[in-house]
């Protein structure tokens, strides 16, 4: 039933959206039918293939940013949550980061790398580091008092009770931020790729949306759209398969 | 003795947390200082890190010729007219949701794809069809915000523990009371973690309209400086940013705090 509700919905919304466009608009500069759309996708996809390119140079700065981002964001979030010393002189500078709209970084992080690929891996980067921090640190603070105990009471040194103990507490929480980074890492894309680039899908849209190609507009950010919802869900099945018995742990 | 206990425990803990602040308090002057050093010593040019001082000085000009009131009134007119629309559109459509499942199905598969596509994304398209000028960017904050807050709310009114819905029959309470006096206060934590989230996806929204195309506000004045390569302008810019987006994350918080004090908020 709430299936048929929702298939319906979605059916009933693009027959309206096709109406609105050929019937009352009427005007493709403004409005175009999602069968011209799925058309352009289809042609860009399989005839023309030029949207390849642009899929390549995106997935590349955001797999990059999303890497180092876990790299430098997990062990970050560990000492933050282990050394309250280190915490109090670091938060200030995390808040500062983490409240700042990315995009005011942009022209200062062009100013200093250039228009090359490490400016962008770095805007990715900044999306992607702060979900993943702060979840690796709750992930971390909150590791039940007991399992620590436990250790103890085994004698673990401090670096066994770590990797045995406090680590695998913490991958669920790891996994929870790194799939709210998916879709800030997306943003982060779009926007480095709007600043002086000249392929990947930001750079599409940006593109299209100066010169008003609004078939281009709508495959672009339709793209944008499944490659999110895809890597939403590949994670939430990657977190089920990794956590079984947790479910919605997240600290947003 | 229990009152010594409590005494000492209650003197012992206020030294903690001013120990916090005051670390805090050296990290950014330090950090600062460090800044200021770093680049009078090292650097000739202005041009790639301007030192403090003349970030400082930058923004007296900028105050005193008038601008940057007239950039900071811009944007943050635009903030508060797409946020107060989007707070009284996404709470009640968020309502609905909650309350009726048919309009859950209904608006889900649109609400999901509209939040999954990134937010700037949308900004051609919002300045297509609304031009450039206020409009598109109040359009862009309330659509960016609504669907958060609809989110959360129909996520607040779904949960509502079954027990105050018997309380609310076992008093008879009329159709409107039960909405005004039990679900919406039991849904309005989570109102307010949407709002949370809203408020910097929606900063960001409101910046890049204004970068894309505008005469007006603080994503104006990022341009300008940078593309006139001015930089303790671009600094000045970047540090209003940080303000603004440092002070609504802490009054959500507040009142995050305030309205929902059993939730631990996240520290950032």
């Amino acid at each position: 039933m709430h299936g048929i509700i929702k298939f319906l919905s979605i059916l009933g919304g693009l027959v309206l959206w096709h109406i609105l466009a050929t019937r009352i608009i009427n005007d493709t500069a403004l409005l175009i039918s999602p069968l011209v759309v799925v058309v352009k996708g289809y042609e860009m996809l399989f005839v023309t293939a030029d949207l390849y390119p642009h899929l390549y140079a995106s997935s590349s700065i955001f797999l990059y940013g999303m890497l180092l981002a876990t790299l430098v964001g997990v062990p970050v979030g560990f000492v933050m949550a282990l050394s309250p010393v280190l915490r109090d002189y670091l938060t200030p500078w995390m808040t500062a980061l983490y409240t700042t709209p990315r995009i005011a970084f942009a022209p200062v992080l062009l100013l200093w790398f250039g228009i090359d690929l490490a400016s962008k891996i770095i805007i990715v980067f900044l999306g992607c580091v702060f979900p993943i921090l702060i979840n690796s640190f709750y992930g971390m603070r909150v590791v039940s008092r007991e399992f620590v105990e436990v250790g103890r009471s085994f004698r673990l040194s401090r670096g066994k009770l770590f990797l045995k103990i406090l680590l695998p507490a913490s991958v669920p929480f790891i996994l929870a931020g790194l799939r709210l980074a998916v879709g800030r890492g997306l943003t982060g894309v779009a926007i480095a790729e709007w600043f002086g680039a000249t392929e990947g899908l930001g750079h599409l849209i940006f593109f299209a949306g100066q010169t008003l190609n609004i078939p281009i507009l709508f495959v672009g950010v339709a793209v944008f759209a499944i490659l999110g919802i895809l890597g939403f869900q590949l994670l939430k099945v990657i977190e089920e398969l990794a956590s079984p018995w947790r479910k919605e742990l997240e600290v947003r | 003795m229990i009152k010594s206990f409590i005494g000492s425990s209650v003197t012992g803990k206020r030294p903690l947390v001013k120990k916090e602040i005051s670390r805090g308090f050296y990290s950014v002057m330090g950090g600062l200082l460090l800044w200021e050093m770093l680049t009078r010593l090292l650097l000739e040019n202005e041009l790639l890190i301007p030192p403090p001082s003349s970030v400082l000085r930058s923004l007296w000009k900028l105050a005193l010729s008038g601008q940057l009131n007239q950039h900071l009134f811009a944007t943050l007119f635009e903030f508060v007219c797409g946020f107060s629309t989007a707070c009284v559109i996404g709470i009640l459509l968020g309502y609905l949701m909650g309350r009726y499942r048919w309009f859950d199905d209904l608006m889900d598969p649109w609400i999901a794809t509209l939040y999954s596509i990134p937010v700037i994304a949308f900004v051609p398209f919002i300045i297509i069809w609304f031009g450039i000028g206020l409009l598109s960017k109040i359009i862009v904050v309330f659509k960016i915000t609504a669907v958060a807050i609809m989110l959360n709310t129909a996520a607040g009114v779904k949960n509502i523990d079954p027990t105050w819905l018997e309380l609310s029959k076992s008093l008879r309470l009329k159709p409107w009371e039960n909405t005004y006096k039990i679900r919406l206060p039991a849904a309005l934590p989570y109102i307010i973690t949407g709002m949370r989230l809203g408020v910097g996806r929606a900063m960001l929204g409101v910046i890049v309209a204004e970068l894309m195309a505008a005469n007006a506000g603080l994503g104006y004045l990022l341009r300008d400086a940078s593309e006139t390569w001015d930089s303790p302008k671009l600094f000045v810019t970047v540090v209003l940013l940080a303000a603004m987006g440092m002070g609504s994350f802490a009054l959500i918080k507040k009142g995050e705090q305030k309205l929902a004090p059993w939730r631990e908020t996240a520290e950032w």
